[in-house]
């Protein structure tokens, strides 16, 4: 029997996200440094604002909310729901008052598309934004998709107790590399550190070599680094990574994309001296069998057209526009209305396809997740062998993720639920795009690019489109992003409370 | 004489390449159809990338959509003003060679520059602080400030007078 919710619920979870509010307000600071070293003190006041609202609603919650009550699962999962949105819109109150936006609206699908890694902007003119919003846009991604903001709280407070555990867990990074939650999410954020500085090395010296003049270098290096890691695709150019014109710079996003797409486990093992893993891990595997099938189906597609004639020509449009949609980052070296108007539909389908799947578990990836394809593959082998092996015959199943894990009903039934809730949304998402009178494919192309947290664009987002069309992709990127239970788990806690009241 | 202008007028007219300056929109949602074409464009410099001899000079038009234009790095030396959150870039038009897919450039989407104009110098744009904003966003961290405070010091005086009960 479900409890009714009682007045100690909302407390905890109120008062767990109170630190983390308080937290993005603080993290509001980082931007005034990038404003004050390249003299924009017009914009400080805009991030000063964000700062203090975050401060005063921080202030509040953890006022009138304080609970000694511990966490359980339901409240950790209605909490990371929750702090996914409140966050972001508390970090979007700058973006928006430097008028980067035309509206609070768009600033907040901005906010929610940086927090969750997806890259899809609303950003009315990026070309002319000033630099320190521009990194906001992209600490943001580093931050929310990078890192995850749970795990940051956990890593400054040490937090210890269950609930950090279970916190954890609603925000979609199970990841066990260390007994400590708070060891295990500092050494996330060690990864992550250690990726960005070195993928902003590697975009700098491309930078240098493309051309740049070494301080756009270093700055558009930093800010790509961070986006590329966190598979997030937002760029501090209007045509993405078509603004360099250089292999090398694209070459430097596809080290940094594929890093990024890569479990935290698998990094963790591979970086403890576990050298061989990255060869049997199943979800490498199966990333390289898609990044392989995927490229050479989309090359021949484009070939058969003749819209990219040499092998150079399709390494750089077809197989990174792969890349970067397997990896869900979203980095671009064709214009959007390229991909609109002139790629042909099946290339547009299976980079739909191909974002829908994602990346792995427990990386800065989205969409449905290479584990869960590789487990549902391998369980349809098994239930195959199962029917065509005598009655009498045991079929036993595993796979190799760090450690060889047995194949069982019950994880085959977690990756089909997972799998069949982003199946549904897609289809509502895409059926949502096409009544605003788009096509099909672009429909299913921008939706699955919204869902999987990607970012590629045919053109469909922009500040012009509908605000029932915006409103529903910022529901897709929220919702992809907490792989879905947490959402509905927080719609059964509203309906619960509807229904039954809230008792003291 | 009057012929001679009214000819030359009409065939300007029916060059659409020469006279009328396409949209970027225009160019990126039509791009089979301006394929090796010549193309008029004009747009504010975003951003120069010089490459020997050559440079790569990207263009935003007006309604926001941006193109790369390969040309002399001679023309490029031509540019002041680069567009960017404190400058208002150059406006140039070009007239050059429209490639949807260009195979020189790795299928790059790109105008091949013939003739490169900068029509309007650009300039500094002023970013002075806003001081009644600048003044309410202290006043705001102040009220921030003074409520975290004031909220603690009540849960203060509360927890003398009452523990926090132990679940």
């Amino acid at each position: 029997m479900i409890l009714p919710l009682t007045k100690d619920d909302l407390k905890v979870i109120g008062y767990s996200m109170s630190k983390i509010v308080y937290l993005v307000g603080v993290l509001l600071f980082l931007p005034i440094i990038v404003a004050v070293f390249y003299g924009e003190f017009d914009v400080i006041p805009f991030f000063l604002v964000g700062i203090a609202i975050s401060f005063i609603c921080g202030s509040l919650l953890y006022h009138f909310l304080k609970t000694k009550k511990e966490m359980e699962l339901k409240h950790a999962l209605v909490m990371a729901a929750l702090i996914w949105l409140v966050a972001p819109l508390l970090a979007s109150i700058p973006i928006w008052l430097a008028n980067a936006t035309t509206s609070y609206l768009d600033a907040s699908f901005e906010g929610i598309s940086g927090f969750t890694g997806t890259g899809l902007t609303l950003v009315t003119d990026i070309d002319h934004l000033s630099r320190s919003i521009n990194f906001l846009r992209h600490f943001l991604q580093f931050l929310g998709d990078g890192i995850g903001i749970i795990v940051v709280s956990l890593s400054i407070l040490g937090t210890t107790e269950m609930s950090s555990v279970l916190a954890f867990k609603g925000e979609a990074k199970d990841v066990g590399i260390r007994p400590s939650i708070v060891r295990t999410s500092r050494i996330i954020i060690g990864i992550a550190v250690t990726f960005l500085v070195i993928g902003t090395v590697l975009f700098t010296a491309a930078g240098v070599y493309a051309g740049l003049d070494p301080g756009t270098a270093v700055f558009d290096g930093l800010n790509h680094s961070m986006t590329g890691y966190a598979t997030g695709g937002f760029s501090v150019r209007s045509q993405s990574l078509l603004y360099y014109h250089n292999v090398w710079i694209e070459v430097a996003a596809i080290v940094i994309m594929v890093i990024g797409a890569l479990n935290f486990n698998l990094h963790y093992a591979v970086l403890g001296g576990k050298r061989k893993e990255i060869l049997k891990n199943m979800e490498v595997r199966v990333l390289l069998l898609f990044l392989v099938v995927f490229g050479v189906f989309v090359s021949a597609n484009l070939l058969q057209l003749n819209l990219y004639s040499s092998g150079e020509a399709l390494f750089r449009k077809s197989v990174f526009h792969v890349i970067s949609a397997q990896t869900t980052t979203g980095f671009q070296t064709v214009p959007a209305s390229s991909l609109m108007f002139v790629w042909p539909v099946l290339s547009i389908l299976m980079l739909s396809i191909s974002m829908l799947i994602g990346g792995c578990a427990n990386s800065t990836s989205g969409g449905i997740k290479l584990l869960r394809v590789g487990v549902l593959f391998k369980s349809l082998v098994k239930d195959i062998k199962r029917a065509l092996l005598p009655k009498s015959a045991v079929v036993k199943g595993s796979f190799h993720h760090i450690d060889d894990v047995p194949l069982t009903d019950t994880v085959a039934k977690g990756a089909a639920v997972i799998a069949l809730s982003y199946l549904i949304l897609f289809s509502v998402g895409a059926m949502i795009t096409v009544a605003h009178g788009y096509s099909l494919e672009d429909s299913m192309f921008e939706t699955s690019s919204a869902l999987s947290n990607v970012g590629l664009s045919t053109g469909i987002t922009s500040p012009t489109m509908p605000a029932t069309l915006k409103v529903t992709y910022m529901f897709l990127m929220w919702a992809g992003k907490l792989e879905i239970i947490a959402i509905f788990v927080l719609i059964g806690f509203i309906i619960l409370a509807l229904r039954k009241g809230i008792r003291k | 004489m009057k012929k001679i202008f009214l000819l030359i007028a009409i065939f300007l007219l029916l060059t659409p390449g020469i006279v009328r300056t396409e949209s970027g929109r225009a160019l990126l949602e039509n791009a089979a159809g301006f394929d090796n074409k010549t193309v008029t464009f004009r747009g504010e410099v975003i951003g120069v990338i010089p490459r020997g001899d050559f440079a790569w000079v990207n263009l935003l038009d007006n309604e926001g959509y941006a193109i790369g234009v390969w040309c002399s790095a001679e023309n490029a030396e031509n540019v002041l003003f680069i567009g960017d959150y404190k400058h208002e870039g150059d406006t140039v038009e070009v007239i050059g060679t429209f490639h949807m897919a260009c195979a020189e450039h790795g299928g790059d989407l790109d105008i091949h520059a013939d003739n490169f104009t900068i029509v309007e110098r650009g300039h500094e744009v002023d970013r002075s602080v806003n001081l009644p904003l600048a003044a309410l966003s202290i006043a705001l961290a102040a009220v921030a400030i003074f409520i975290a405070f004031y909220l603690w010091r009540i849960r203060k005086e509360r927890e003398k007078i009452l523990p926090w009960p132990s679940y």
